[in-house]
C-alpha cells in the first residue's frame, strides 16, 4: 500500500501523526542523503512530526511543514522524495483536525501517541499494596497502606512503569476519555 | 548561442548548462553542489533560477541552455527554493563558523552570508561525528559534511580511485569510507582531490604539513618547493613512471645543468618533506633524477635558449656548480663568458671534495662538457685575477664564485703535529691520484657529510682503523642516515657526542684525547656550551687525524670586496657585491651548503647579472611541451604500503678496497616501480577552485 492510500484508509486505531512520523522515520530517503530536499526534507519532517506526537508541537508546524512539502514534491531528485512530501500534504489537507488536537495537546484521537495518555488508578481495584508507588520513579503516586493511591497528572511522565508493578489490574492508560478516580488518596473498599 | 540572464545577454556553448554559461561569463549565480570539474547532479537547489515560459524553478546546473532562453536568477519561485534550501542546509551544520580551520574559505559560509539566510525557525539536527586525526596527511572532520558528494565525485569519477562513498552511520548519511576502513586500507591513493573539491572544511590536509610560512601551493607540493632550484619533481617522476625518460630527463634540464651530477649526491630536503614519508617512506627522489638524466639521449638539445650575440663580456672567477652554472645560462642569453678555475680540472668541490666513489671524474667531465656547448670559454689552471682587474680588462660584469676550500684547523694543542691533516687538502689529494699517506690507524674529527668522505676515503686508501668523533649526537649529527649507515657496513668507529681535547704525540700525532659530553647546547648568546662527563677520557691511538669541522673561502681578502662574518663576501638580495659589476654567489657567500643550493645561486646570478649587462633576466627554458596529466588514477589496493626501491649497492667488503661507484643507478623497472610510489600531490592544483561571489 503506497503512503498515500495508507493514509486515506486509516484504521479508528491509527493515529495519523504516529503513522506519518513512522513513514518517515523509515523512509528511503534517509537512506540517500543525495539531494537536500530529500534527506533535509525528511530529516525536518522527522522532528516536527516526532515533536508533534510528544506533545512537542507548535502552532506554526503545520504551515512549515506543508511549505517544506511543497517543495520537496517539486525538488527532490527523486520520486521518493517527491511521494512523501505528498503523503504528509494529503495528510495534513484530510485530518487537520487530528493534527491540530495534537499540537494544542488535546489528546491523540487513536490513543495511539504515548505522550497523550494518562495513567489513573481505579478505586474499586486498589489494595494500597504500595507496589506502584515503589515502581515509579518520579514519586508521582500519593497514597499509604490501605488507601487507594493516586496519580499525580503534573508529575507523571507517562511511563507506564506503575502499571506493570499493579498486579491487581488497578492501573488503567486513558486516551480522550479519562475514568472517574479519587483526587486524594481515600480508604480502600478491597481488601 | 545567445541567452539572456536577468534581461543581461550572454554568449552561451551549445550542450552547456546555465550554471557554466552563466559562471562562464561573470554572472554569479549561488552553487554549492556543483563543481567545474565535476559532473552536475542538481542536489543542492542553490542554483534554481527560472525560466521564460516554463513553470515553477529549476536548477541551473542541470537545465541545458537553448537559443534565446530567458533566465531570471532571483525570481519568487527560485529565491524561495534557494532560501529553503539552504536554510535545511544549515540546520544541520554545525554553527562554530569561527571555530573552523575553513573559516574565510568556506563556500558554504560565503554563499550563506551572500544570500543572507540563517536556519532560524527550522528544528537543529546534530549529526556529530569524532574527528579522525589517524592518517597523517589528510584530515576527516565529517561532522562539517553537507552531502554535497565532491568528493565522492571526485573519488570516485574523476579519479577513478573509489575509496569515498555516502555511508550511513548512526548521525546519519555522510560522505566516508565504507566498512568504517582507514584510508590506507581502502586503497586511496593520496591524491587530495577529496580536500580540494570539499566546499566545507570537512576535508583538510593535515594542519602539521601546512606550514604557515609557505604559500598553499607550496604546501601541497613541498617537494618542489623545497629544492632550491624548484625542479618540478612530480612531473618529471610522473614521466619516469610511464617510461618516458627523455621527457623526464628534460624537466629538471628546465632547471638544473648537472642532473646526474645531482642525482648522485644531492642532500635531497626534498625527500624529507615529500608527503609519502608521512604514509610509510620518502619517494626516492634524488635517485630517480639519476636514473632519468643516466637515460637521458639528450632530445631537450633542440630545444635550449639561445639568444644572439649581445656584446657584452662576463667573467666568473671559479669553475664550481655554481659558477658553471652561472656562466651556462649567460652564455644562452648571448654574452661571451669566460670562466677562470685556479684548478686544473673545472667542477669545484664536485671535483676535489666528494669523493670519486660517490661521483666520479667520468660522470662530472660528461656533464661539464654537455654545458660546455652553450658556448663559454673554460679556462683552467688559470690563476684568477681579481675582479677589478677583470673590470679592466675589458669584461662588463664578474662572479666570484670561488667557494670554500680551505679546511679549518681547530686551535688545540698538537694540531700542526705530522699526520694532522684537514678536510679539503685530505680529500683534494685523494681526488687528485696522489692521496697524503694514512697509516693503520686514522681520527675524523667532525660529524657532516664530509667528514664522512674523509673518514670513507681513508678506509679505502688502507687504513685499517678509522674513528670519527663529533660532539653532537648521532641524532644530531648533520650527515644523513644514509652516509652513518654506509659508514657503519665499512667499519668506521663512530664517538658521537665526544669532545676533543688535545692532538698527542713526539713529533708526529700518535692519539687523540677524547671526552664524553654530557650536555652540549647553544645558550641565550648563541654561544656553544657543553658540560663533560667527569672520568670519561680516553685516547685514542691513531697515525692521523683529519679536521673535518668546516671550510671556509680562501683569498677573499684580496679582492677588494667588502666582506661578511670572516671570509665570506657580502651581497645585496641580488647578490650584488660592494664593487659596482662584480657579483658573487654559491658557497662563498652561504658558507659551506649543497650542490643544489649552489646551482639555484648560479641561476639566480644568471639572471642579475644578465639584468645588469641590459638584458630581460629570463633564463627559462621550455625544454618539452607542456602536456596535463591525466586526472585519472584509478584503483591501487595496497598504494599507502607500497615500500620504497633500494637500488643496488656494492657489498661493503668489496668497496672498500677501491674507489669505484658504491651504489649503481636504478634499472628501468625499480626506477618505474619507484615512481609509481609518488603521490601526485601536484595533480590536484589543475582542479579548479571554485570562485565566491565577491569575485565575481
Amino acid at each position: 500500500m503506497s503512503m498515500l492510500e495508507k493514509i486515506k484508509n486509516l484504521e479508528s486505531t491509527e493515529c495519523v501523526v504516529d503513522t506519518l512520523y513512522q513513514a518517515v522515520s523509515k523512509n528511503e530517503c534517509t537512506e540517500c542523503g543525495k539531494c537536500v530536499f530529500g534527506y533535509e526534507g525528511v530529516t525536518q519532517l522527522q522532528m516536527i512530526l516526532g515533536d508533534i506526537t510528544e506533545k512537542k508541537g507548535k502552532s506554526s508546524d503545520l504551515a512549515q511543514m506543508q511549505e517544506l512539502c511543497e517543495m520537496m514534491k517539486s525538488q527532490s531528485l527523486c520520486e521518493t522524495g517527491e511521494e512523501i512530501g505528498a503523503a504528509v500534504l494529503t495528510a495534513i489537507d484530510t485530518c487537520r483536525a487530528d493534527f491540530e488536537d495534537h499540537i494544542a495537546k488535546k489528546g491523540c484521537r487513536a490513543s495511539v501517541c504515548q505522550k497523550f495518555m494518562t495513567y489513573h488508578i481505579l478505586a474499586g481495584r486498589c489494595t494500597g499494596c504500595g507496589d506502584c508507588m515503589d515502581a515509579c520513579e518520579d514519586e508521582a503516586i500519593l497514597g499509604k497502606a490501605k488507601f487507594v493511591h493516586v496519580i499525580d497528572q503534573k508529575e507523571c511522565i507517562q511511563c507506564g512503569a506503575c502499571m506493570e508493578a499493579c498486579e491487581e489490574d488497578a492501573v488503567v492508560r486513558a486516551g480522550a476519555e479519562k475514568p472517574k478516580c479519587p483526587k486524594r488518596p481515600i480508604p480502600c473498599k478491597r481488601k | 548561442m545567445k541567452i539572456t540572464i536577468d534581461g543581461k545577454e550572454i554568449e552561451a556553448r551549445e550542450g552547456q548548462n546555465i550554471l557554466d554559461a552563466a559562471l562562464e561569463a561573470g554572472v554569479f549565480i549561488p552553487h554549492l553542489c556543483s563543481h567545474p570539474d565535476l559532473e552536475a547532479k542538481g542536489g543542492c537547489r542553490l542554483c534554481s533560477v527560472e525560466i521564460a515560459g516554463q513553470q515553477g524553478a529549476v536548477p541551473a546546473c542541470k537545465t541545458q541552455v537553448q537559443e534565446g532562453m530567458e533566465v531570471t536568477v532571483n525570481g519568487p519561485e527560485s529565491s524561495k527554493v534557494r532560501k529553503m534550501a539552504m536554510e535545511l542546509i544549515l540546520a544541520s551544520h554545525p554553527a562554530d563558523c569561527t571555530g573552523c580551520p575553513k573559516y574565510g574559505k568556506c563556500e558554504l559560509q560565503s554563499m550563506y552570508q551572500y544570500m543572507g539566510v540563517s536556519p532560524e525557525g527550522w528544528r537543529k539536527k546534530s549529526r556529530s561525528v569524532a574527528n579522525d586525526d589517524s592518517n597523517p596527511l589528510v584530515s576527516h572532520l565529517f561532522t562539517r559534511c553537507v552531502r554535497c558528494g565532491r568528493c565522492i565525485r571526485a573519488c570516485q569519477e574523476l579519479r577513478g580511485v573509489k575509496v569515498l562513498d555516502y555511508i550511513k552511520t548512526p548521525a546519519g548519511i555522510r560522505a566516508g569510507i565504507p566498512e568504517g576502513r582507514s584510508l590506507a586500507d581502502a586503497g586511496c591513493r593520496f591524491c587530495g582531490a577529496c580536500i580540494e573539491v570539499c566546499p566545507t572544511g570537512s576535508i583538510m590536509d593535515q594542519v602539521k604539513i601546512m606550514k604557515e610560512e609557505r604559500s598553499y601551493a607550496e604546501n601541497v607540493v613541498p617537494c618542489k618547493s623545497t629544492c632550491p632550484a624548484h625542479i618540478d619533481i612530480p612531473r618529471y617522476i610522473r614521466y619516469i613512471k610511464k617510461g618516458d625518460f627523455d621527457k623526464a630527463a628534460a624537466v629538471v634540464r628546465e632547471k638544473v645543468p648537472f642532473p646526474e651530477t645531482l642525482g648522485s649526491i644531492c642532500t635531497h630536503a626534498c625527500e624529507e618533506e615529500c608527503k609519502r614519508g608521512e604514509l610509510n617512506a620518502p619517494v626516492s627522489i634524488c635517485r630517480l633524477k639519476r636514473f632519468a638524466a643516466a637515460n637521458d639521449s639528450g632530445a631537450w638539445k633542440a630545444r635550449v635558449r639561445k639568444e644572439d650575440a649581445a656584446g657584452k663580456k662576463a667573467a666568473v672567477i671559479g669553475a664550481g656548480p655554481a659558477g658553471l652554472t652561472a656562466a651556462y645560462y649567460l652564455a644562452k642569453k648571448g654574452h661571451e663568458v669566460t670562466v677562470f678555475e685556479k684548478n686544473e680540472k673545472a667542477g669545484g668541490q664536485c671535483r676535489y671534495g666528494i669523493p670519486a666513489y660517490r661521483l666520479p671524474d667520468e660522470l662530472l667531465d660528461k656533464e661539464i662538457n654537455t654545458m660546455l656547448e652553450a658556448g663559454f670559454t673554460l679556462k683552467t689552471g688559470a690563476a684568477p685575477a681579481s675582479p677589478r682587474e677583470l673590470l679592466g680588462q675589458g669584461y662588463d660584469t664578474v662572479l666570484v664564485s670561488i667557494g670554500t676550500h680551505q679546511g679549518t684547523r681547530l686551535p688545540m694543542e698538537g694540531n700542526d703535529l705530522p699526520g694532522v691533516y684537514v678536510n679539503a687538502d685530505f680529500l683534494k689529494h685523494a681526488r687528485k691520484g696522489t692521496p697524503l699517506p694514512v697509516g693503520e690507524k686514522v681520527m675524523v674529527l667532525g660529524g657532516g657529510n664530509v667528514a664522512y668522505d674523509c673518514a670513507r676515503t681513508a678506509v679505502r686508501l688502507g687504513a685499517k682503523e678509522v674513528h670519527m668523533a663529533c660532539l653532537e649526537s648521532e641524532e644530531q649529527m648533520t650527515s644523513t642516515p644514509d652516509e652513518i649507515e654506509e659508514g657503519r657496513q665499512e667499519g668506521i668507529i663512530l664517538h658521537p657526542a665526544h669532545s676533543f681535547l688535545k692532538i698527542i704525540g713526539t713529533g708526529k700525532a700518535e692519539g687523540v684525547e677524547i671526552q664524553k659530553i654530557d650536555k652540549f647546547y647553544f645558550d641565550e648568546n648563541h654561544k656553544a656550551v657543553m658540560e663533560l662527563v667527569e672520568g670519561s677520557n680516553q685516547v685514542i691511538a691513531v697515525d692521523n687525524v683529519i679536521f673535518a669541522v668546516g671550510q671556509k673561502p680562501e683569498g677573499t681578502e684580496e679582492m677588494e670586496l667588502a666582506l661578511a662574518h670572516g671570509p665570506y663576501i657580502q651581497v645585496d638580495e641580488n647578490l650584488k657585491t660592494s664593487m659596482e659589476g662584480v657579483f658573487a654567489a654559491g658557497d662563498v657567500v652561504t658558507g659551506t651548503k649543497s650542490v643544489i643550493a649552489a646551482i639555484a645561486a648560479g641561476r639566480k646570478a644568471a639572471q642579475q647579472m644578465d639584468v645588469y649587462l641590459g638584458g630581460d633576466g629570463d633564463i627559462s627554458e621550455k625544454l618539452l611541451d607542456e602536456e596535463a596529466p591525466s586526472p585519472y588514477l584509478g584503483q591501487d589496493q595496497g598504494f599507502a604500503g607500497l615500500t620504497r626501491v633500494e637500488p643496488e649497492v656494492r657489498d661493503a667488503s668489496l668497496r672498500t678496497k677501491d674507489f669505484s661507484l658504491v651504489e649503481q643507478p636504478m634499472t628501468c623497472q625499480q626506477a618505474q616501480c619507484e615512481a609509481s610510489r609518488c603521490l601526485q600531490c601536484d595533480l590536484r592544483l589543475l582542479l579548479h577552485r571554485p570562485k565566491l561571489w565577491n569575485e565575481y
